[in-house]
């Protein structure tokens, strides 16, 4: 069975393989951005296995240590390791814009393939639907879950996911509407081949270049949010170790450790690149 | 006579097409017809004489227009000349005109700013023009509510209204009808009766035979025949250009007759009825076909035919009529072909991938794509390549192809080779013929060519407007 997710990754995989439909699809800057991110990757996951430092362990007697041998990154105004919290925040940060993206991105194309293949009442209902979700103000909507819900970290990704669907869907809907109607799927029906394959050779390999276009804005616009929402204290509580959080936290201390307050900086703007270069100059 | 244009060993080359040194001249009132094929390198002659050379590429050799070197000038200096001295009737007129201007402004432009009459006169002068050339009432009209005729008249008054003395013509009627291109046609001879030079590119023979004059065969950049057309096109010595006019539809050898007594009917269509956007196609049309016939349905685009055969296949639901379709042939047996053969195929994967895909679904066996590749002579190294880079005449014999792996009892044809030169014209239209009579399957051929659909159909319905 195939479903949405093997669908979106499989179709993933076929993009990155250089030469499939007319040359690589990752090249240039597309290239840059992914590995930036593959090795932020490496950094968050890859942290823990060679420094067994807690990222919520305080030591009171060694504050504010600027990076050695023994801490690599230095210790925060708590005496934790630096490099454990910002392992630990990358990795909350990744996950969390992947799984919004997914969320946003999943339902958004299924639906706007649904809208734009069926036409007709289905179209319109969920045209109407976006329409009024697109009203509700996205910013405002977050704000509402978390004081329903304070510092949790679903009722902060569901927020963000709930509006970012919709431009996934507009887009596709648009492409799939003007696709159905073309020789090439005309043929491909008339020849007996199902929904499943018309998506599959017809459909997605027109739609994954822009859905990875969308998917990498959309990752970098909830890196910011969260880390936004974090600075301003209504995203993820304390202890967590979480960018904007982490900011806050070392923004008294900017004097004494200013290479401290710089770090979580620095791993926004690099995280944030890595996607915006992933996103690509030309969405087709 | 006065020599308008002179063109001395121009030669043109990059790195696929190329143009080997060509002389030719252009002298008024007799017109100069180069005829070859889609790649021939004819329209590249056409932009080294205009000076509109994609980027790259250069013309060598000596061009004279109105008895001054150009070829030598800046392209500043030569886009002065333009409309002035040498004007370009383009292929597409949709595409040369301002779709969100009226007519009447756009002829007009040509006079206020080229000619640089007052607005009130240049006006005045674009209506007389449009007048004189069967317009009137079309004035106000936009670009696309315009025939495809009537629109090349209006880019045609455009590029004439500063009284250019030469007229490249880029296959002026690739995009119309019969009628249409008669139309045009007869407006570029009066040119030329006016004392004017008239330079035509096309690959259709009928339009070099009616504008007589001198014709050039053209084939891979080298003039293959030159003379005057009584003589190139009635008794061509060159073994190419003997080819090609045998190719003209008008000339092919009646095709073999359909055995008789073999296929019940397998469409029958009574009293259909299709409106669009609030006009009748058509009403009270039947179509019948019988297995291993080919029934043709030719008329002015525009007028259905498209329509007809959607109908026939099941795409499109009449307005009125019925439609029966042998209920012993499974769905999936009733195909169709398309006019844009890349356009029908998935455009990401290879042609052995698009084909494997059918294969698998059906269960077929590979070794009937390896003999029917065979007898459509095609090769195999096609397969490992993309839809759009393979030419046109291979992707439609690959079209057949894959529409033969289902053993089709009906297949509509929708203007299959109307992209296609008019060799490989010949070459599909033999094939699927053959292929109508061995199998038995019933061909529904639609066509705006008259010639053709007389030539290769058993019956015939014709649409009007």
């Amino acid at each position: 069975m195939t479903t949405p997710a093997t669908l979106t990754l499989r179709g993933l995989g076929a993009r990155l393989r250089p030469g499939a439909g007319g040359g690589p699809v990752l090249s240039g800057r597309r290239l840059v951005g992914a590995g930036l991110l593959a090795l932020l990757a490496v950094f968050a996951w890859g942290a823990p296995l060679i420094s067994d430092a807690d990222p919520a362990r305080q030591d009171l007697l060694r504050t504010l240590v600027p990076p050695s041998l023994e801490a690599p990154l230095g210790t925060d105004h708590l005496g934790r390791s630096l490099l454990a919290r910002l392992a630990a925040a990358v990795r909350l940060s990744l996950g969390l814009a992947l799984m919004g993206v997914l969320t946003a991105a999943v339902p958004g194309v299924l639906l706007g393939i649904l809208a734009g293949w069926r036409g007709g009442w289905v179209d319109r209902l969920l045209v109407v639907l976006s329409d009024a979700f697109l009203a509700l103000p996205g910013l405002l909507l977050v704000l509402l879950m978390v004081a329903i819900a304070p510092g949790s970290f679903w009722a902060l990704y569901v927020g963000i996911a709930l509006v970012l669907w919709i431009e996934y869907f507009r887009l596709v809907r648009a492409t799939t509407r003007t696709l159905v109607t073309s020789p090439q799927i005309e043929a491909s029906r008339l020849l007996g081949f199902g929904p499943l394959y018309i998506v599959r050779r017809h459909l997605w390999p027109e739609l994954a270049p822009m859905v990875l276009t969308l998917g990498a804005f959309g990752g970098a616009t909830a890196i910011m949010a969260i880390a936004a929402l974090g600075f301003v204290s209504v995203g993820l509580r304390p202890p967590t170790a979480e960018l904007g959080l982490m900011m806050t936290e070392l923004l008294p201390y900017h004097y004494e450790a200013p290479w401290a307050l710089l770090q979580p900086i620095a791993v926004v703007f690099l995280l944030v690149l890595g996607l915006i270069l992933l996103a690509g100059k030309d969405p087709r | 006579m006065t020599v308008l244009l002179d063109l001395t060993e121009v030669a043109v080359a990059s790195a696929d097409a190329i143009v080997h040194p060509t002389s030719l001249t252009l002298t008024a009132g007799r017109p100069l017809t180069i005829l070859g094929e889609t790649g021939s390198g004819k329209s590249l002659l056409a932009q080294a004489v205009m000076g509109t050379l994609p980027a790259g590429l250069r013309a060598e050799g000596g061009i004279r227009l109105l008895g001054q070197d150009v070829g030598s000038l800046s392209p500043r200096q030569r886009r002065a000349r333009w409309g002035r001295q040498i004007s370009l009737l383009p292929q597409e007129p949709w595409l040369a005109l301002d779709p969100t201007m009226k007519a009447a402004a756009q002829v007009a432009e040509t006079y206020r700013h080229v000619a640089g009459s007052p607005p009130a006169e240049a006006a005045a002068n674009a209506r007389r023009d449009l007048r004189q050339l069967g317009l009137e009432g079309a004035e106000e009209r936009l670009p696309g509510q315009l025939s495809g005729g009537m629109a090349q008249r209006v880019a045609f008054a455009a590029a004439r209204a500063r009284g250019a003395r030469v007229v490249i013509a880029d296959e002026p009627t690739s995009a119309l009808d019969d009628d249409r291109r008669d139309e045009v046609v007869a407006l570029l001879k009066r040119e030329v009766d006016d004392g004017g030079g008239l330079l035509t590119i096309t690959h259709d023979v009928a339009v070099a035979r009616a504008l007589g004059g001198d014709v050039i065969v053209f084939r891979d950049g080298r003039v293959e025949e030159s003379g005057p057309a009584a003589r190139v096109l009635t008794a061509p010595a060159n073994p190419y250009a003997r080819r090609l006019l045998a190719a003209e539809p008008a000339a092919w050898p009646a095709l073999p007759p359909r055995r008789t007594g073999g296929g019940g009917p397998v469409l029958r269509a009574e009293g259909l009825r299709k409106q669009r956007g609030g006009r009748v196609l058509f009403e009270d049309l039947s179509v019948t076909a019988e297995a291993g016939e080919v029934v043709g349905v030719c008329g002015p685009s525009g007028c259905g035919k498209s329509t007809l055969g959607d109908i026939c296949l099941g795409l499109l639901a009449a307005d009125g009529g019925t439609v029966w379709r042998d209920p012993a042939a499974a769905r999936v047996r009733w195909q169709k072909l398309y006019q844009d053969p890349p356009a029908a195929f998935p455009p990401h994967v290879t042609l052995r991938q698009a084909l494997t895909d059918v294969v698998r679904l059906h269960r077929r066996d590979w070794s009937e794509v390896e003999t029917l590749m065979a007898r459509l002579r095609l090769v195999p190294a096609l397969l490992d390549r993309h839809p759009r880079s393979v030419s046109g005449g291979e992707l439609q014999r690959l079209a057949i192809l894959r529409v033969l792996l289902v053993d089709p009892v009906f297949l509509f044809a929708d203007e299959p080779t109307s992209r296609l030169d008019l060799m490989t014209q010949k070459e599909t239209m033999d094939l699927l013929v053959g292929l109508a009579r061995d199998r038995g399957c019933a061909v529904l051929l639609v066509s705006h060519d008259r010639a053709l659909v007389d030539k290769v159909c058993d019956r015939t319905v014709r649409l009007d407007h």
